[in-house]
């Protein structure tokens, strides 16, 4: 009668029997009426099913996800505080090099002129919000009348490239920038502005620029863009192509 | 890998995981320390996790590692305060360990626990976890026939010191 489970029994203790049978073997020992021969087996399996009850206290699963909620709060901190550090740092750098090229120029008598003077004040930064988009990227095509521009609006050009909230203004800078390429800190400005520019178009005029210009030192930055995984392909391509160009001149 | 499916494919193991610790180091709370330390650990590397087979195998194998370090250290520590314990595989009990171990879960508990490591793990991993050899075959890297003799030999192992001890005690 008890034939069955005495044979599931050998095969048990070989390491022979499936899953199906062991749960059987469970089973069979879980019930009231197992036979006296085979009642010493009880408390093996009953330890089985025991132990595979026992939980970690509850709050395990909430400590975790706070814990990993943390973390990762922690880790996008760290990303916004980098981009805000590399920006505090573009600034800084800016006002250094627009500070070194006024002394540099000081003797010089800086003839200003109108069309000057009233691009300046629209652009200035803290105006940002008390004028329009439209009226900024006027006031940025004004420069295209001018034979060259002084240190003063070079810088104001690469800021509102750089920091303006609207991409055409940002795309118009750019082009008004490109016709003093022989500026060095038109240069400069355009080959960091390329390292935190983030959107596709103005990334695109940029390496555009950059190539054309046949700014050699861009090279590491355009390779670099072209491996950052989070830029558009588009974007990596061209930058992919750009690194070729410059390297090869 | 976001948190939402992170939940649903590692978390869930946790009482699986907490088992396995505690299997080791026998101490709910070092236990429940040990399976943070390794989510924490999947979650570092959860970009990663879709290349396993399986995250939960994945997880049960971390875990016992991670215990098996922690207890070497631990191993250290006794030593080096003298108070380093000597194991004995086949062990028989003093009479005062005998009337401790009564209960017979807790005497199973103590029997298991006095298994070598490989067989004590496997036969946790299937009679408690009932996990599948292929299951097993890559949480230990063992063969499956090896998965066998091991399992044969700790479920033997189980019941012939269980027997014994139970029967002297009962004959007491």
């Amino acid at each position: 009668m008890y034939q069955e489970i005495e044979k599931l029994l050998e095969k048990y203790y070989e390491g022979e029997t499936t899953l199906q049978e062991e749960k059987y073997i469970k089973e069979f020992f879980g019930k009231a009426e197992v036979p006296t021969h085979l009642q010493h087996h009880i408390a093996e399996f009953a330890y089985y099913r025991l132990a595979a009850r026992e939980t970690p206290s509850k709050n395990l699963n909430e400590e975790l996800l706070r814990r990993i909620e943390k973390k990762g709060r922690i880790i996008q901190f760290r990303a916004v505080s980098l981009r805000i550090a590399a920006g505090v740092a573009l600034v800084l750098g800016s006002f250094a090099a627009g500070y070194y090229y006024n002394n540099k120029g000081g003797e010089i008598a800086i003839i200003e002129n109108p069309t000057a003077n009233s691009m300046k004040e629209t652009l200035q930064f803290k105006q940002v919000n008390l004028t329009s988009a439209s009226e900024r990227i006027d006031a940025v095509n004004q420069s295209l009348k001018l034979e060259e521009l002084d240190k003063e609006l070079i810088q104001l050009l690469i800021n509102t490239l750089n920091f303006d909230d609207n991409v055409n203004v940002r795309l118009a800078a750019c082009q008004a920038l490109a016709r003093f390429e022989s500026e060095p800190a038109v240069r400069e400005g355009l080959m960091q502005s390329l390292k935190i520019q983030t959107d596709p178009n103005i990334q695109i005029t940029l390496i555009e620029l950059l190539v054309m210009m046949k700014e050699k030192r861009a090279s590491e930055t355009l390779e670099q863009i072209s491996k950052d995984k989070a830029v558009m392909d588009v974007v990596r391509m061209k930058a992919e192509e750009g690194a070729a160009t410059l390297i090869t001149l | 890998m976001d948190l939402k499916v992170f939940t649903q494919s590692v978390l869930q193991h946790q009482s699986r995981l907490f088992r396995v610790a505690k299997l080791f180091l026998k101490n709910t709370e070092e236990a429940e320390d040990t399976v943070q330390e390794i989510f924490l650990r999947l979650w570092d590397k959860r970009q990663q996790l879709g290349a396993y087979n399986s995250v939960e195998a994945l997880a049960v194998q971390m875990t016992k590692n991670l215990c098996l370090d922690k207890l070497k250290s631990h191993a250290y520590n006794y030593t080096s305060t003298g108070l380093e314990t000597v194991e004995v595989s086949a062990r028989t009990y003093t009479p005062h360990e005998q009337t401790e171990l009564a209960d017979s879960n807790e005497l199973l508990k103590k029997i298991i626990d006095d298994l070598p490591e490989i067989q004590k793990t496997i036969l946790h991993l299937r009679d408690v976890e009932e996990y599948s050899f292929e299951e097993i075959e890559q949480i230990t890297g063992q063969t499956i026939n090896n998965i066998r003799v091991i399992l044969s030999r700790a479920r033997k192992s189980v019941r012939d010191s269980y027997q014994k001890t139970n029967n002297y005690v009962s004959g007491n």
